[in-house]
């Protein structure tokens, strides 16, 4: 059996650690776990300093001595591969933007959600895994192929597993990556009033760094997303975050838009991704523009245009990345966007997951045994009532 | 994929051909950043015969073009076919990097005012 996996917790409120071993028991007693706790900053370097086993630390902000900002600036003195995970008060976007400038890998919001901070844990473990992978690939000089390789499984590792499903709507998201280079991911998110954050994007570049900014991305995305109601300032938000120190003119085309079930409004930005299709339940279409934004990470100081359009029941939001509308046949033709808005014309779906299947099958068909140069992603937004 | 420079002055004539992808695009940049000597002023690419670009390739041209502003110098891209102008305006490239109809249009765009 493996070892559990360490973890310090930091905070100064006593009932934490009651209640995260009661939480976290059946983790614990599989032997998946191991919590380690600390009252402060100062307490928590002294733990990381005696046991050079804790690789993820979840701390709180506020606290006495040494709070978790300044923490987060100690913790890669101790050891540069611990990664941490911040808890902060709802909507407190000043502490999360410092916290994501100092490295932190990513956030949870008070009260915390358990549900939600298990996911967060095996992200941020499964990160650490592939990151171990990576450096023991470089410390070997193995080929780009490894390489590449590693770039996939943090890829991967940072793809949601699992979908919204309610009675008035359902979303449903794959990806089909690509033998060697492709960046394509997606996220959904929980946010307040039962409304959910869709993204689904493209980066640029291939192997483990693109793998970092994407997650990066990510991240960056999700604490811009929590407590702004306007997904064109939450892309200039990431933009000018991502503009910050980025050397390798690495950028990313994200598609981001905010679904609100109760009127059936989704309300969205573009910063350089192929616009949604929005199929209706008559097997019409609506296509928007593709004059987007520029994708996130080119150049600082970017507005972005906010759209909205109301999803009548059996209405969908198929978004996609330019895997789809560019993937070849041996002619070298490409699969096109008329071909994509044409598959539901005659029939169009009653689900998310049958319209992704849809969308697949067709690509496939039609590259037959040509090669499959880029990632193919679907992120379908369907509302049944 | 083939890279022809060609200089005029201060000015880098290029002319790309083919495809530049996840397999040519390393070659793609290094020839460019072969021919862009400190002394050339305007960089004009002539885009016509350019069959496909990936996002790996936007990066190369971003890279090349961001060098040039550091030096105050200016690139201008021209004669796309419109599946190629349709890439760089999707990601919105075409807000950032001067996209020209025509050889004409370019040099005219790059020039110092």
């Amino acid at each position: 059996m493996t070892e559990p996996r360490k973890i310090l917790v930091v905070d100064d409120e006593p009932d934490l650690e009651r209640l995260m071993l009661q939480r976290m028991r059946r983790e614990i007693r599989r032997g998946k776990f191991h919590f380690t706790f600390a009252g402060n900053g100062v307490q928590a370097l002294e733990a990381l300093n005696k046991d050079p086993e804790i690789e993820m630390v979840l701390s709180d902000i506020n606290m006495p001595e040494m709070d978790g900002l300044t923490l987060l600036e100690q913790i890669p003195k101790v050891d540069p591969n611990i990664r941490s995970v911040i808890v902060s008060a709802y909507g407190d976007m000043k502490n999360i933007r410092t916290a994501m400038n100092r490295g932190a890998f990513d956030f949870v919001t008070k009260p915390l959600d358990f549900d939600d901070l298990r996911v967060t844990i095996d992200r941020t473990l499964r990160h650490l895994t592939m990151l171990r992978e990576a450096l023991q690939s470089r410390d070997k000089l193995v080929a780009l192929e490894n390489e590449l390789s590693v770039g996939r499984s943090m890829q991967q590792a940072i793809l949601p597993t699992s979908f919204p499903e309610t009675q008035t709507y359902q979303v449903f998201a794959n990806m089909e990556p690509a033998r060697d280079v492709g960046g394509d991911f997606f996220d959904i998110l929980s946010l307040p009033d039962n409304r959910i954050g869709l993204a689904i994007a493209d980066v640029s570049g291939k192997g483990v760094p693109a793998a970092l900014f994407m997650m990066s991305s990510r991240t960056l995305l999700k604490g811009a997303a929590v407590g702004r109601t306007s997904p064109s300032e939450v892309l200039t938000e990431v933009n000018e975050l991502l503009n910050e120190n980025n050397e390798t003119s690495m950028f990313v085309t994200l598609f981001f838009a905010i679904f609100d079930p109760a009127s059936g409004l989704l309300t969205f930005a573009n910063a350089g991704h192929n616009p949604p299709l929005i199929v209706h339940s008559d097997g019409s279409h609506t296509l928007f523009g593709t004059s987007a934004g520029v994708a996130l990470g080119v150049v600082p100081g970017i507005e972005y245009t906010q759209q909205q359009i109301r999803l009548e029941p059996g209405d969908m939001a198929l978004c996609y990345t330019d895997g789809v509308t560019e993937a070849e046949n041996e002619n070298q033709d490409q699969f096109g966007l008329e071909q994509l808005t044409e598959l539901f014309s005659e029939s169009p779906p009653t689900s998310a997951r049958e319209a992704n299947d849809i969308v697949f099958r067709a690509v496939e068909t039609f590259s037959g045994d040509a090669p499959q140069f880029d990632d193919i992603t679907c992120l379908t937004l369907y509302r049944s009532e | 994929m083939e890279v022809r420079t060609e200089r005029e002055d201060d000015v880098l004539v290029t002319t790309v051909n083919g495809r530049i992808d996840s397999a040519t695009v390393s070659e793609f940049q290094h020839l460019m950043e072969r021919a862009i000597t400190d002394d050339i002023r305007r960089v004009i690419v002539d885009f016509e015969n350019l069959s496909y670009i990936n996002s790996a390739g936007l990066r190369a041209v971003l890279v090349i073009t961001k060098n040039l502003w550091t030096r105050n110098a200016k690139l201008a891209l021209h004669s796309l076919q419109p599946s190629i102008q349709e890439v760089f305006s999707i990601a919105g490239f075409d807000k950032i990097i001067q996209v020209c109809a025509d050889k004409a249009e370019a040099l005219d765009a790059t020039q110092e005012k």
